[in-house]
């Protein structure tokens, strides 16, 4: 390129203000505007859009721990689809009210988290399964539901490592077929480690057996299962777990799938609004954040140093007239600044007619006197040094002085 | 080169929303952040380098305060690359560059020019400090920006408002020198020529000698000497500082100064100028009759006012030291009590013994006004202060009178007529 650059002499883009234009004619030029260009624009907007459409195709089901329409992980969606194909309706229930009735009519209720339970709704459901002699399967109870429910099994233990448990051989209908059940580690199970219980009484009979107690405990029409992760989409695959959640839950043709829900008249005890958001926002948030914050570092940087200037320095003349002025005030000193008046008005006077400034007080009054309409008594009050009582006296006089000047002037 | 990263930046990391939405994890986040610094650090490094574009910068030196001068400022770019450039240009706030910030496309091997317009509204040097140049990259998601050596001076000079009562003095002057004060006879004048005696001319002023000789009766006329000195010596003490209406009282000052010196540079008088405060310490001395404005203005541009006291010791021997006896010497300073205490009158005694001396003060226009205050009693009390205020000036100025120097005191709309007038009156007295 040893061609000599062309010059363009003045080809202004975004300066105001040219050689011959006047100054600010033509600063959002056409050429500003052909700059800009809209393919970021247009690309965020559909960004944002596939983003909520994708949240919204994904937020049509309810999402939550064992919510029998949900997909996710922690969803029981597969365990329903499968129970639907093998003939068994599997109805959701919100209310304790609608499951005890259910229990009452001696169906079966899959209770998904007595922990959220109030006392007053485990007794309700307790009694409404004696009347009617309905079967309960509750999900990992704690030693405080299991007591409104059934005398015959205690909590004994948790199983916090990730562990396979087998069907001893004195399970037997206890085991539903399966041999092998397998629970998640601490970390990754829903809501905490896999309970173990006992029986405690004749009636009561447990199957799988860990260190500690058993992972499926049955008294009396009431069956246990330890852990929540045996019927979740993520946790139904692992080893027999499936057997066990498709033989254990259709004792009938009917299945009331109930999760406790916070709409509950009965209920007291609710989950905050947090629960209810999906997993994702979390990272999005941060991310918008990100976008924000790097947003307003991009928006305040500072293009160069501040240019300081030392500024020429300027005073207020008057100070000093106005100072002395407030001082007389607060002294009330009406008499000098009426000595002021009078001495500033008698020299304008002398200077009107031809007197020396030093002549005395009768002189500038014997050559005023043919002039004015005053007395002579009445101009040596004016100019004389006559005391000045009151502040209104002070104005009158000033203004009295104005009058004689402006008669001279005539 | 600093690189840093553009709005459109921050908009572009909207663009992972969705992929954030299907993948809701901590590391896809810290992925896409790793992506996207990826992305603007790719696109600062595919811009050309600010500091290959050479700039050329055509300021002009001078301008007078008021008025609106154009530069320029010439890029060019000698990458091969096309350069989107952020251009800013640094000049101090008072220096009144209409835009200080402004963007150019500037493409390979090409230069572009960026037009500018300055109005300053301060007197005195001006300086543009820094030239940023920031080259913004394809995508326009970065910017490399450097700092770029161009450094521009400006000088705004004093408007000489003053300057319009010229012709008007100048013609006074020409009446002077040439018909109405001929005749005059006095000390500072020099001998023209002869001519017949007529009735009114002073007896003392026939040439016996020449009428001896001729048969009528001759008479001497008299010309006011020319090539005279003159010395203007510009207080900027802290009395210079104050601020009469729209400019500080220094302004005004130096207004009358650049008048006087116009005028006299007409008479055929040399000029000379001095700025003393505590020191002397702007001079413009032997300069030509025809550079002398100039000079002064250049001089003058840069001078403020100083929170000191006026030295009169001193001034007046740098005066003595730039003057020959017979100079006139003009002091422009405020006519104050204070400067009674500040030595100003034996320095004046001193000075009026060898030379003409002219005080010019630039008197505040609010005293009048203040001393006109009727409505209530705080007003009337002012009108009292101000008044006891105007006595002590007038008293001043009849202490200085009386020492022997010419005192001229006006507000600043008339102070440079009042001593042009002054001047004038000199002239025609044959006193100069």
């Amino acid at each position: 390129m040893s061609a000599p650059a062309p010059t363009e002499p003045a080809a202004p883009r975004g300066a105001a203000g040219t050689d011959a234009a006047p100054p600010g004619a033509g600063a959002p030029s056409g050429a500003a505007q052909e700059r800009r260009r809209p393919w970021l624009v247009a690309a965020v907007v559909l960004a944002v859009i596939a983003a909520v459409l994708v949240s919204v195709a994904r937020g049509l089901y309810r999402d939550g721990p064992l919510e029998p329409d949900a997909p996710t992980g922690q969803g029981a969606k597969a365990v329903v689809q499968v129970l639907g194909d093998l003939g068994v309706e599997v109805e959701t229930k919100r209310h304790t009210a609608d499951a005890a009735e259910d229990l009452r009519a001696g169906g079966t209720v899959l209770l998904t988290a007595p922990k959220s339970l109030s006392g007053e709704q485990l007794t309700t459901l307790a009694e409404a399964r004696e009347e009617g002699g309905g079967r309960l399967i509750v999900l990992r109870p704690d030693f405080v539901a299991l007591s409104y429910l059934t005398s015959g099994i205690t909590p004994s233990g948790a199983l916090r490592e990730q562990t396979r448990v087998e069907a001893g051989a004195a399970c037997g209908d206890l085991s539903h077929g399966a041999r092998v059940l397998e629970v998640p580690d601490e970390e990754d199970a829903l809501d905490g480690p896999a309970s173990l219980y006992t029986a405690t009484d004749a009636v009561a009979s447990t199957c799988f057996e860990a260190e500690g107690g058993a992972l499926v405990a049955e008294s009396d029409g009431v069956l246990v299962l330890g852990s929540p992760d045996l019927l979740t989409n993520d946790g139904v695959g692992r080893a027999d777990n499936s057997a066990l959640a498709l033989n254990a839950l259709p004792a009938s043709d009917e299945l009331t799938w109930y999760v406790p829900s916070a709409t509950d008249p009965q209920g007291t005890s609710s989950p905050s609004l947090v629960d209810h958001l999906p997993e994702w926002i979390g990272p999005v948030a941060a991310w918008l954040v990100l976008a924000a914050v790097l947003g307003l570092i991009a928006l305040g940087r500072r293009p160069g140093p501040v240019v300081v200037e030392p500024l020429p320095v300027t005073v207020r003349p008057q100070e000093l007239v106005l100072g002395r002025a407030r001082l007389l005030q607060q002294a009330s000193a009406r008499d000098a600044a009426a000595a002021a008046l009078r001495a500033a008005a008698a020299t304008r006077l002398a200077d009107r007619l031809g007197l020396r400034h030093e002549s005395a007080l009768d002189g500038l009054l014997a050559a005023l006197a043919p002039h004015v309409e005053e007395s002579p008594e009445q101009l040596r009050a004016l100019l004389g040094p006559a005391p000045v009582a009151t502040d209104r006296d002070l104005v009158r006089l000033a203004h009295d002085l104005d009058r004689l000047e402006k008669e001279i002037d005539r | 080169m600093r690189i840093s990263f553009t709005p459109r930046a921050a908009l572009a990391a909207l663009l992972a929303l969705p992929v954030i939405v299907l993948w809701p994890l901590w590391w896809v986040v810290l992925i896409l952040l790793a992506l996207w610094a990826l992305v603007v650090l790719a696109d600062a490094l595919a811009a050309p380098a600010p500091q290959r574009i050479r700039v050329r910068r055509e300021a002009p030196a001078q301008v007078r305060l008021g008025g609106t001068v154009p530069g320029r400022l010439l890029l060019t770019n000698t990458t091969a690359r096309r350069a989107r450039l952020e251009v800013r240009d640094a000049w101090n706030p008072t220096a009144g560059l209409a835009s200080q910030h402004s963007r150019l496309d500037l493409p390979g091997q090409e230069r572009r020019a960026i037009a500018q317009s300055f109005t300053p509204t301060r007197r005195g040097e001006h300086s543009s400090r820094q030239l940023l140049i920031g080259s913004l990259g394809p995508l326009g998601l970065a910017r490399r920006s450097a700092r770029v050596p161009a450094l521009g001076r400006m000088l705004a000079l004093h408007p000489f408002g003053a300057r319009r009562h010229l012709p008007s003095r100048v013609q006074r002057l020409r009446e002077i020198e040439g018909l109405a004060a001929i005749h005059q006879r006095g000390q500072g004048t020099e001998f023209d020529s002869l001519r017949d005696f007529v009735d009114g001319d002073d007896v003392r002023s026939i040439d016996w000698r020449a009428t001896a000789r001729r048969r009528s009766v001759v008479v001497r006329t008299w010309r006011p000497e020319r090539d005279r000195h003159v010395l203007i010596v510009v207080d900027t003490s802290r009395t210079s500082a104050g601020r009469l209406g729209e400019a500080t009282r220094l302004d005004s000052a130096f207004d009358a100064a650049l008048l006087l010196t116009a005028l006299a540079g007409q008479a055929g008088d040399r000029v000379d100028l001095l700025c003393v405060d505590r020191i002397p310490h702007v001079s413009v001395l032997g300069s030509t009759r025809t550079k002398v404005l100039h000079d002064m203005v250049a001089a003058t541009a840069a001078v403020e006012p100083a929170l000191v006291e006026t030295d009169w010791e001193r001034a007046a021997a740098a005066i003595e030291s730039r003057t020959r006896r017979g100079s006139l010497v003009v002091l422009i300073t405020p006519v104050e009590a204070q400067v009674l205490h500040s030595g100003l009158l034996p320095v004046a005694a001193r000075l009026a013994k060898d030379h003409p001396l002219v005080l010019a003060s630039v008197a505040d226009p609010a005293l009048e006004e203040l001393a006109g205050g009727r409505g209530d009693l705080e007003t009337v009390y002012r009108a009292a202060a101000a008044e006891r205020a105007r006595s002590e000036r007038a008293g001043v100025s009849h202490a200085l009178e009386r020492v022997g120097a010419h005192v001229v005191d006006a507000p600043p709309d008339r102070a440079p007529q009042a001593l042009a007038d002054a001047y004038l009156s000199l002239k025609a007295a044959g006193r100069l």
